[in-house]
């Protein structure tokens, strides 16, 4: 890896933690523009650093990490998120990425694959854990079983089923190359379609369910 | 279960929240019954108490009706009343005063089937009362016993007697039934209440386990490895404490207590480890208890195949995926593979081991498995099970057994 040149923001309510990962950054040439504990203020301290990646712990007690991931998402543009969590690939994982999130870490991964998590973040990449993998799998699915409930949900290729599975299976994208006699920069390209698929879709039912409830404009209003 | 059929309780001593004994209503009905048979018999005594033998003596065993009546209506009132001593002791009293109008009767009123005795319907309170206590079991004896009585003391067989027979047994067995149902509703509620006290507790405990220990070791971990020397070992002992501490506080209750079906994916999880990576859907994948376990089996007899074989490097990836009809299990190692022939091999030579057994699981559930494997290339199996497959694996499960047998 050369030196990076890329800037980062972490959220994350324990100070332990939060202090520790942004040294290890700094040491390793990472620009940490600033710390926060809580979610709330995560999108008012982003919007006026503008960091390249905002490193979002997911365990802070309740769902504000899913939202101020989609806040972040949508309205700075460029700030790409990447979540963090300790608690295993759960649900509220497969919300943030849904919500906008670029890919998904594991607390316990090591400082390497998070420095590389990183850049591949800042690079556009999606980065997707074998757990991830499987919870973006088993989400199509759940859409394709009752299609009624969510009006045209995108549908996985098959291409991008194997990708997938190979994913979920522990492969690396280099190993997916291989087998399926494909460049490498394909296989990402791929993974990054389902995610952005999935993230579009999460998009046009929040709009939908927010109009048809007439949250648009409360939201407007409680906006400061 | 306390002998009202509340807890008050746990086994941890403690407090739990009361529930309402199920029974709760059918006492108030015997009451109800009794105070309406009551009315009954004081009816019949105004008709007949100067046709018996002895009026006085039956004016004495009313009022003891009467008397006892109130006794127990009152005691019957709370839970507290509801003695297996007085419903015994009502068994013996309401029999007794039912006879004693041996005493009461002429010899020709005892005879004819359309005269009541003293006590009347009254007689059959000792029956629900018997059936609400102790159920179906109590309710049948006490009828027969009541049923006894009546022969007794009529001396007669005539088909109003056998009538009498069998509508107190009717009244006893039923009665006693709903009873049974009560208690056993009552006893479900009072599990499932503890069991969601537990529930909460425990999500507690994780969240703060999460919250603190977990941080700790897992930045412990982290800084251990790269100050690298003694202190990764350190990193190494917390790294494993902290995979399997969010190994125990991430298992959940896995079954589903309405429909008795166990999540799968919740089972898997917990199979996490600083070697194994599981991959499941967000969304709990509920199969039968027999396929879950089935399954949950040969997941942990594969990893532990790869953990014997495969090297201490090796990783594996379990991958379970709910295909509608179907769901679908991937085991992937990255370890040495299998040669050629080596397992054809090792089961002509009569060395049946985890192929044999995975094999048959899988098959027993009515499922296909596949091996793919070479030197160098790790190994993944890959298992298909049909979902709600019970008659197929019904069907392959009593082939296997009649096969098993020859």
């Amino acid at each position: 890896m050369t030196e990076p040149d890329v800037s980062v923001m972490v959220v994350d309510d324990h100070p332990m933690w939060r202090d520790g990962v942004a040294r290890d950054l700094q040491e390793r040439g990472f620009e940490v523009r600033a710390t926060t504990g809580d979610a709330v203020s995560a999108l008012r301290i982003a919007k006026t650093v503008r960091p390249d990646v905002v490193l979002m712990d997911l365990d802070l007690g309740d769902t504000s990490g899913v939202r101020a991931s989609r806040e972040i998402t949508q309205e700075i543009p460029g700030t790409r998120v990447l979540v963090l969590s300790a608690s295993g690939e759960h649900s509220d994982v497969l919300e943030a990425v849904k919500a906008g999130a670029s890919g998904y870490l594991v607390k316990s991964a090591s400082a390497e694959e998070l420095v590389d998590a990183i850049q591949r973040t800042a690079a556009g990449d999606a980065v997707f854990t074998p757990g991830l993998a499987g919870l973006v799998l088993g989400e199509y699915r759940r859409m394709s079983v009752n299609p009624g409930a969510e009006a045209n949900a995108p549908q996985l290729t098959d291409r991008e089923t194997d990708v997938l599975r190979f994913v979920a299976k522990g492969m690396t994208a280099r190993q997916i190359a291989n087998k399926l006699v494909i460049s490498h920069r394909t296989v990402e390209n791929h993974v990054q379609s389902t995610l952005r698929k999935l993230q579009l879709h999460n998009r046009v039912e929040l709009a939908r369910y927010a109009i048809e409830h007439g949250l648009d404009q409360q939201e407007e209003s409680t906006e400061d | 279960m306390g002998k009202q059929g509340t807890d008050r309780l746990d086994p941890d001593g403690r407090q739990q929240p009361r529930i309402a004994d199920g029974r709760s209503p059918l006492w108030r009905a015997h009451n109800a019954w009794r105070g309406v048979t009551l009315a009954y018999a004081l009816v019949w005594f105004a008709v007949q108490h100067d046709e018996y033998a002895r009026p006085a003596a039956g004016s004495a065993v009313i009022a003891a009706v009467v008397a006892w009546s109130v006794f127990t209506i009152w005691r019957y009132r709370s839970p507290a009343g509801r003695t297996h001593r007085l419903v015994l002791a009502d068994q013996v009293v309401s029999n007794l005063l039912f006879l004693s109008s041996w005493f009461v009767l002429t010899p020709e009123q005892l005879a004819a089937p359309q005269v009541p005795s003293v006590v009347t319907i009254w007689h059959a309170s000792a029956v629900t009362v018997a059936a609400v206590r102790w159920g179906m079991l109590g309710g049948g004896l006490s009828a027969a016993v009541a049923a006894g009585s009546n022969f007794l003391l009529h001396d007669v067989v005539n088909p109003a007697m056998w009538l009498d027979t069998v509508l107190l047994l009717g009244a006893g067995l039923l009665l006693g039934l709903a009873s049974d149902t009560a208690r056993r509703a009552t006893e479900r509620l009072a599990r499932a209440l503890r069991a969601e006290a537990a529930t909460a507790e425990r999500e507690r405990l994780a969240r703060s386990i999460h919250d603190n220990v977990l941080q700790v070791l897992s930045r412990v971990r982290h800084r251990g490895y790269e100050l690298g020397g003694e202190a990764a070992d350190i990193a190494k002992l917390a790294g494993e404490q902290e995979i399997a501490l969010r190994a125990l506080v991430n298992s959940g209750p896995a079954e589903n207590a309405e429909t008795g079906e166990v999540d799968l994916a919740a089972r898997l999880r917990i199979l996490r480890s600083s070697w194994v990576e599981v991959s499941v859907p967000g969304t709990a994948v509920e199969l039968p208890a027999d396929v879950a376990n089935g399954l949950d089996a040969v997941v942990r007899e594969m990893l532990g195949n790869v953990e014997r074989h495969a090297g201490p490097d090796a990783g594996a990836w379990v991958l379970l995926e709910d295909v509608g009809g179907q769901v679908v299990l991937s085991v992937r190692d990255d370890g040495p593979g299998i040669p050629e022939g080596r397992l054809a091999e090792a089961e002509t030579e009569g060395r049946m081991g985890v192929t044999r057994s995975i094999r048959g699981r899988v098959e027993g559930l009515g499922g296909s498995i596949t091996l793919d494997t070479g030197p160098g290339e790790g190994t993944e199996w890959e298992v298909r099970v049909p979902r709600a497959g019970e008659q197929h694996s019904g069907r392959a499960r009593a082939r296997r057994l009649g096969g098993g047998a020859g």
